[in-house]
């Protein structure tokens, strides 16, 4: 068996801020991201709006954006003129959520060149903010949400009261509107069992967890979004530390329990998953989405704990991306049956490592 | 009765007279409809300018409509009414917060266990923003000019219109 690196990479393939595999933290803490629900005076919410409001709202939005002077370059895609694949694209990336993507009348999101700052208009408040960077970092975060903020609030009118701070559709984010995330990577809280435990304890400080998409998604390929739970009472900062402290325990807890997995004969188990992983990548004709996430995951383990020393964490990170339905057939240039993209997914995941059986 | 000089279909009810220092140099008979587009009149203000006064103004006109919303009332920012909003779980509109506090309050304790926000708030962003005192001030002037045409002082209205449309070209009112 031989290993080689693949040195032309898709042209159109970049990562996306939350999946460069790089800063504070990076072997548990993919990403961070910060998100602003917000809402414009002299509209009603978006659940209320009819069409030509939300296409009225859209375009007062869209025009105020591209007044210059905010601290990003923003582009705006403009969802109506996209297909279903384009879109789940953007699911895929993190740039928009799969409730934005359902949407049938006008909404878009305005991206930066980076990927790492993506605004949501007409989701389920008339604004979503979102600003990723790679690792754990919640105060750059904040900070750079903060500033793109205030420029927002320059020039757009939001809605909002003393009393109760940014007025948002759902009461689940009034008041500040930001839900502060991190997405972890878990193996060995999941592997070692102790995942519900960590899970419980994180609900128990008022932090919720989430799979890799979001609400209502599951934790596929071992990935978890933790975040604050509570936007009203407390301050952006008091948010900004409570979840940097606990995301930090979480962390800490992740490299104890992997640490046990590698000790004794508990080394030889953990071992064995990881090539096991290794030989269904190689070998696999057949590679459902779910299953290719599940063996990436042991791969990144095998490749952090410096078990595995063939690979890149940035070309897992890439077949992370390149293996989901949609990247898949962009990348294929076409439309596939699931049987077919599995059979696709098997042996792009195997270009994209360099796996030669 | 003299008919509308802009559509020439309905009753003309508002007269706009144009002054030019103290002078009348114009004026134009029109109905509530025509008044409403050109933008003197406005029936249905969105929430943003002083929705209360607004409330209060037609609760007069009306009789005796009660200025707050009583607790199995629609939100009259946006329509939803109290069973929308309980199985939902969603408001409509930034008036809901008001419409449904009855509701609200325990589901806000319940979620974030406080009931009032600490943070940010965009009047206290460093810079300040020019925006809602802007508003407050167009809104202001909307208002005096409702009451102004209500009240059948149309000099007055013709003046605040005036006053209006500067204020909305950002040249600041004269009175």
């Amino acid at each position: 068996m031989s290993k080689g690196r693949r040195g032309d990479k898709p042209p159109e393939f970049r990562p996306g801020a939350w999946l460069l595999g790089t800063g504070p933290e990076h072997d548990i803490a993919i990403c961070t991201r910060a998100r602003l629900a917000r809402n414009l005076q002299g509209f009603r919410f978006s659940p209320c709006l009819d069409e030509a409001e939300a296409r009225d709202l859209y375009g007062t939005i869209v025009s105020r954006l591209q007044k210059p002077g905010l601290p990003d370059a923003l582009a705006v895609v403009d969802l109506e003129s996209i297909d279903e694949l384009e879109r789940s694209v953007l699911v895929e990336r993190h740039l928009i959520s799969r409730e934005l993507a359902a949407k049938t009348r006008a909404s878009g999101v305005a991206v930066d060149p980076d990927e790492s700052v993506a605004l949501m208009i007409n989701e389920e408040d008339h604004l979503r903010v979102q600003v990723f960077a790679p690792g754990l970092q919640t105060e750059e975060v904040w900070r750079r949400t903060e500033r793109l903020d205030n420029a927002l609030i320059q020039r757009l009118p939001m809605a909002w009261s003393e009393e109760f701070g940014f007025l948002t559709s759902c009461p689940t984010n009034t008041g500040t509107g930001l839900r502060l995330s991190v997405m972890l990577h878990l193996p060995g809280l999941v592997w070692s069992e102790e995942i519900d435990k960590a899970t419980n304890v994180a609900q128990k400080i008022h932090l919720a967890v989430r799979g890799l998409y979001g609400e209502g998604s599951r934790a596929l390929g071992d990935f978890y979004q933790v975040s604050n739970q509570v936007t009203l009472g407390r301050d952006e900062s008091q948010i900004q530390s409570d979840v940097f402290l606990a995301v930090g325990r979480i962390v800490q807890w992740e490299r104890e329990v992997r640490e046990a997995l590698l000790r004794g004969s508990a080394r030889t188990r953990t071992l064995d998953r990881i090539h096991r992983a290794l030989g269904v990548l190689e070998r696999a004709q057949i590679l459902t989405s779910e299953e290719a996430l599940g063996c990436l995951s042991a791969l990144r383990f095998g490749i952090e704990e410096e078990l595995l020393r063939d690979f890149r964490v940035a070309d897992v990170n890439r077949a992370l991306l390149l293996s989901q339905p949609g990247h898949l057939q962009r990348h294929t240039r076409e439309r596939l049956q699931p049987e077919e993209r599995d059979q696709r997914r098997a042996q792009l995941l195997r270009e994209v490592l360099g796996c030669t059986p | 009765m003299q008919y509308c000089t802009a559509c020439q279909k309905a009753p003309a009810t508002i007269v706009i007279m144009d002054l030019t220092e103290g002078a009348v140099t114009g004026s134009q008979h029109v109905c509530a409809a025509c008044a409403e587009q050109m933008g003197v009149v406005q029936q249905k203000l969105p929430p943003k300018f002083s929705p209360e006064l607004l409330e209060d103004l037609l609760g007069g006109l009306k009789g005796n409509k009660p200025t707050r919303p009583q607790k199995s009332e629609a939100c009259p920012g946006c329509g939803m009414s109290p069973t929308e909003f309980r199985s939902k779980g969603r408001l409509g509109c930034p008036r809901c917060y008001e419409t449904f506090r009855h509701d609200l309050m325990p589901l806000l304790q319940r979620i974030h266990e406080a009931q009032s926000h600490r943070g940010r708030l965009p009047a206290r962003v460093a810079q300040p923003v020019p925006a809602p005192e802007e508003d407050r001030s167009l809104a202001e002037l909307r208002r005096r000019l409702e009451d102004a045409v209500r009240g059948e002082r149309y000099e007055e209205a013709a003046r605040l219109r005036d006053d209006l449309r500067r204020a909305e070209r950002g040249e600041g009112a004269k009175s």
